[in-house]
């Protein structure tokens, strides 16, 4: 099995057991919504892709994903939600360009894994855009479309004629996992950050009491 | 004021992507050029011995079995060399069953767990799939430059192997999508097309490469009087197959050992994953170097075609001895790989079951907290079966 389906898998059992309740809410999706986004991404990365002449969309990889980014960029509270919702995803778009172009080409010398870190860049500029958890799926799935997207724009323009696939490794590509670590990333980072806010809060006040 | 500041990231993020873009690399030579001699490493033994060339960053840890099946582990790394510690002797598959004469195919039952084959039609089918990541990369005496924007010679090692390995009976799918550019996207590009060909359920997948240490004579050789070149197999070890693929790594070189001494030049353990989390029988070639002649890879296709169609499939033909002798040693070499791929699924839930405990105390702020809220939701699962369900609580 590989990492990208027991990482789908362990989703799932997350999803089941309530784990991620938290953070389903605050991005507006139901525990049954979740687990149809999951089924959907699973079955979906077995169709055959959307072929559009020089770009491919999967259905797993690319298209449920970008479905459910609609669904959130619409649920976002706020104009102002939707506008740092839309800058996360481009400066996530030109930092995955930016390590694609700037880091070592052999994953030997890479630092870290890319597909990873992509997620952790969308997580991170959403946080501290706007401490959204919505923010943060938009950004780590647009942020890896939007930058596959310069990719073939860069390619046409320097005469190579290669086909742009988005989400073609259907579960396991790295607008999933990108996706998927940055709203990780900016619950875990968000919930500490907030509860050590929290801890200060309520130790001045009971400084204040004792006062 | 933050409209302001958000117009300034939105402009920064334009202009780097813009730059970015302007600066690309799209071919092997701008990725490798430049930083080619900068990435060299000597790789010394104990003694100070020269061991190998290696293009690329080492790191402490990596593993390097030798022609000789000598394991060695990276010490220490210090500018462009390194040091590295002779760990033993690496203990290889038994492929004895190659001197037992002559007979026929046995491997009905596959010698290597396929990557997801089941069913009467996939058992007796033979596929191999095979890609090239790095589209660019080609040989400078006979394509005249090592990079070719769009496919380089390396495509034409690729159709020889194909044509090689189809005409052993095997068949074989070599998807022709380029990955360009040449840069740290080109795997996760290649990923897409890796898990396309794995949709075809084949026993292995290749992804073709060829080495880019200028030292030709690192490479060249001459098997059965045929000038031809050495190949290293390239094995990752940040996967959760890590294990399992250098398992199949190492039955390849054990069968080369045998057929074809000196074809194998190494197998190489290092950081990364090259897209081998994705199938067990994961495997990248690297034929030859790009300052040798195109036609030395050539001539080595034809030799790894035997070489990988006896490893996956066993020989072509076999005495009955022969058969009952390569029948159990690969049911060990199995074993052994089963017992791989266990222990990296083990360790990949570990660090998962870790990582969400981590995650709940970060939510719930404490032990007690956390054993209440899975309680509770163990609780809804099981309709009430197991946990505590919220009405018990105090």
């Amino acid at each position: 099995m590989s990492l990208g389906m027991i990482l789908l898998v362990v989703l799932a059992l997350l999803i089941l057991f309530g784990v991620l309740q938290r953070v389903l809410d605050r991005m507006a999706l139901t525990d049954k919504q979740a687990l149809l986004c999951v089924a959907a991404i699973f079955i979906g990365g077995w169709l055959p892709d959307l072929n559009l002449g020089a770009v491919t969309l999967n259905w797993g990889g690319a298209i449920v994903p970008l479905a459910v980014c609609v669904y959130l960029f619409f649920h976002a509270g706020t104009g102002m939600e939707r506008g740092r919702c839309l800058i996360a995803s481009v400066l996530t778009a030109a930092a995955v360009y930016a390590i694609s172009v700037f880091f070592p080409a052999d994953p030997v010398t890479m630092p870290f894994d890319p597909m990873i870190l992509y997620g952790l860049c969308g997580g991170a500029i959403a946080w501290i855009l706007g401490r959204s958890r919505r923010s943060a799926f938009v950004a780590g799935i647009l942020g890896v479309v939007l930058a596959d997207a310069a990719v073939g724009v860069v390619n046409w323009r320097n005469g190579i004629s290669q086909t742009v696939h988005l989400g073609s490794a259907g579960a396991l590509d790295a607008v999933v996992l990108s996706g998927v670590t940055a709203v990780l990333l900016c619950e875990l980072f968000g919930e500490l950050m907030e509860r050590i806010v929290r801890g200060r809060e309520q130790h001045a006040a009971e400084g204040g009491q004792h006062a | 004021m933050k409209e302001k500041g958000l117009r300034l990231l939105l402009s920064l993020a334009l202009a780097v992507m813009l730059y970015a873009a302007c600066t690309a690399p799209v071919s092997a030579e701008e990725a490798e050029g430049d930083d080619a001699a900068e990435q060299l490493h000597v790789v010394l033994d104990s003694t100070g011995a020269k061991l190998f060339t290696f293009c690329g960053a080492l790191h402490e840890g990596d593993e390097y079995i030798a022609q000789d099946n000598a394991l060695y582990r990276i010490a220490t790394v210090s500018g462009s060399s390194a040091i590295a510690e002779r760990i033993g002797e690496e203990t290889m598959p038994d492929v004895s069953w190659l001197d037992t004469g002559e007979a026929q195919a046995v491997f009905a039952d596959m010698s290597v767990p396929a990557a997801g084959n089941s069913g009467s039609d996939t058992d007796s089918r033979k596929l191999i799939a095979m890609y090239v990541t790095h589209s660019d990369e080609s040989y400078v005496p006979s394509d005249g430059t090592q990079s070719i924007n769009g496919q380089g010679g390396i495509y034409d090692v690729a159709r020889e192997f194909r044509d090689a390995l189809q005409a052993q009976g095997i068949d074989v799918i070599l998807d022709e999508s380029t990955h360009l550019p040449h840069d740290s996207g080109a795997y996760r590009r290649s990923r897409q097309t890796a898990e396309r060909l794995l949709q075809k359920q084949p026993d292995a997948i290749i992804d073709i490469h060829r080495d880019g240490i200028p030292d030709q004579s690192e490479y060249t050789c001459t098997i059965n009087g045929e000038n031809a070149s050495q190949v290293r197999l390239l094995v990752g070890r940040s996967n959760q197959n890590s294990g399992v693929n250098r398992e199949f790594a190492k039955e390849i070189k054990a069968v080369a050992d045998k057929q074809y001494p000196g074809l194998i030049k190494d197998i190489f353990i290092g950081k990364g994953n090259y897209n081998q989390d994705l199938s067990p029988n994961a495997i990248l070639i690297e034929f030859g170097t790009h300052t040798i002649s195109k036609e030395r890879a050539l001539e080595s296709t034809g030799l790894m075609a035997n070489v990988v169609s006896t490893a996956l499939y066993g020989p072509q033909t076999g005495s009955a001895s022969a058969e009952g002798a390569s029948s159990s040693a690969q049911k060990t070499q199995s074993a052994e790989k089963t017992k791989g791929s266990i222990s990296g699924i083990t360790w990949l839930i570990v660090a998962v079951v870790v990582g969400a405990v981590i995650f709940l105390l970060a939510q719930t702020g404490g032990g007690k907290a956390m054993a209440r809220k899975l309680g509770r939701n163990v609780s809804e699962m099981t309709g009430g079966l197991m946990g505590k369900r919220p009405e018990d609580e105090p």
